[in-house]
């Protein structure tokens, strides 16, 4: 297990140096169903505009419940802090057994043998409706504070506008 | 240790110490020992207070130890200053009772100190309630709000009908790729493309599977490609690519007999026939052809389309009683 002291001081300069997609002004009431353009300052490149997502799985697991359940409660407050809309967040009742049994000598003696499991808990985290930098934003944060032991795999659904090509039934060579 | 024996040398030589322990060095011995009480008070030969001199200089002296310093801190301190990146427990410097670990029934649990348990566990003291609030200030001012015109599914999926779905991987494995990080799958109702009836029944035959019937949902799931980018652009070619050929009419599409017929149709099958044999069964030559009504048609259609049950049952016999003219 590695650990290492973290300044808050450097964690927030190391935020500030990450390259962001700038966010943009609040997306007012869309009309129209073209593309969202962004504001276009003289001096700047042209931004992105920022992404839609409507939903945002995280799914933790680990082999000590306990930690998953602090490290559940650290990223729902974070997300209250941040404004998001919190889901459905669960957990199986039981673990999932991943069991072994190995002969334990090296040569001969099939009947005496060992048993090794490996218990791995599960954990589900839903938030819905997180706008493309405040999903990168949050995600990052979760992520860098993840306890060792633990593995995230973090699902997003993208919204997005059909493409061009595809609005029209095309017209016949 | 060395300057110890010449000390006990000094005080007590040679001829002394073999005197006074029986053996005998020299031969004038006894008439030493003669001298040696005339001359002074008896010096008494202490073999302990060596030992004692011995065991002094090995005590080495240490400083004493400074309490830990969690009896110096301040119960409104900040904490985040004390503890502010993730860190093994350190007993010294968490003001807090905590006991942890199995003993015997009845003894308390092993203190904080020295506890191996204590310290192999991750603890979440640098991500107290105010560290995260104060965190979370700072990155605020990355995040942006949701907008406003989009407060319900309903609102979005009618302005955004294309949903995108990739997953991420966070693990802390020897490697810190995962495979299936570039798998992505795209899903689109059906009902937001515009199609013909032929080309509907086309683009249904060349999806296949990755329709839901029940949901009205067409799902592509791509991950043949190395890349997450890449594969998102394969999943679009492939939709765009199965909708343009569902427009396209191929010449070998004429030879769709009934039974690849997807959808029943009236017009095609033997209930047609059959019925206007009988409606016209007992017709004069050359006379107009009944023809049976559009009601029984499409009642016929329905009952063989959505299967049987109890309404279209129902139907079809009301529409057959006054197809037949029976009461």
């Amino acid at each position: 297990m590695k650990m290492h002291m973290k300044h808050l001081d450097l964690y927030s300069q190391a935020i500030k140096t990450l390259r962001w997609t700038q966010p943009m002004r609040t997306l007012s009431t869309v009309n129209t169903s073209s593309g969202i353009q962004g504001n276009l300052s003289p001096a700047a490149p042209a931004p992105e505009p920022d992404k839609l997502y409507s939903k945002l799985e995280i799914e933790l697991r680990g082999i000590d419940p306990a930690v998953l359940k602090s490290y559940t409660w650290f990223a729902t407050t974070a997300a209250e802090h941040l404004g998001i809309e919190k889901g459905k967040c669960w957990s199986p009742r039981k673990a999932h057994h991943e069991r072994m049994t190995l002969l334990k000598s090296v040569h001969i003696y099939k009947k005496h043998r060992v048993q090794y499991e490996v218990r791995t808990h599960f954990r589900y985290m839903n938030f819905h409706k997180l706008t493309g930098s405040t999903l990168d934003t949050f995600l990052e944060y979760i992520e860098r504070n993840l306890p060792e032991g633990v593995a995230l795999q973090a699902s997003r659904t993208e919204l997005q506008e059909i493409p061009e090509h595809l609005r029209q039934p095309p017209e016949q060579v | 240790m060395s300057s110890a024996l010449t000390r006990l040398l000094e005080r007590l030589p040679l001829k002394k110490q073999t005197a006074q322990s029986g053996i005998r060095v020299f031969s004038n011995q006894e008439q030493q020992q003669q001298e040696i009480e005339d001359d002074e008070e008896f010096r008494v030969l202490s073999l302990r207070t060596v030992k004692q001199q011995f065991q002094k200089r090995q005590q080495v002296r240490r400083d004493p130890i400074t309490p830990p310093r969690t009896g110096r801190m301040a119960v409104d301190q900040d904490w985040t200053a004390v503890w502010p990146g993730p860190r093994s427990f350190h007993p010294a410097s968490v003001p807090l009772p905590l006991r942890q670990g199995f003993t015997e029934r009845g003894a308390a649990a092993p203190s904080k100190f020295a506890n191996a348990e204590l310290m192999k566990i991750p603890n979440f003291l640098h991500l107290t309630p105010p560290a995260i609030r104060q965190q979370c200030e700072a990155i605020k001012k990355f995040c942006t709000p949701w907008p406003k015109g989009l407060e319900t599914e309903a609102k979005w999926q009618r302005h955004f009908p294309l949903e995108v779905t990739t997953t991420d991987y966070c693990q802390s494995l020897p490697t810190i790729r995962n495979p299936e990080a570039r798998r992505v799958t795209i899903s689109l109702k059906l009902s937001d493309l515009e199609f013909d009836a032929h080309a509907r029944d086309k683009f249904l035959r060349l999806v296949g599977d990755r329709y839901d019937k029940d949901t009205d949902l067409v799902t592509f799931v791509t991950d043949r490609c190395p890349q997450k980018k890449q594969n998102y652009d394969y999943a679009l070619y492939l939709l765009t690519a199965c909708y343009h050929e569902s427009f396209v009419t191929e010449p070998w599409e004429a030879t769709k007999s009934e039974a690849d017929m997807e959808v029943y149709l009236f017009e095609r099958n033997q209930s047609k026939l059959s019925a206007e044999e009988i409606l016209n069964w007992n017709a004069k030559e050359g006379a107009p052809k009944v023809v049976p009504s559009k009601s029984f048609a499409d009642c016929v259609e329905q009952l063989i389309n959505e299967g049987e049950n109890e309404y279209n049952l129902g139907k079809y016999k009301e529409e057959v009683k006054k197809m037949l003219n029976i009461a």
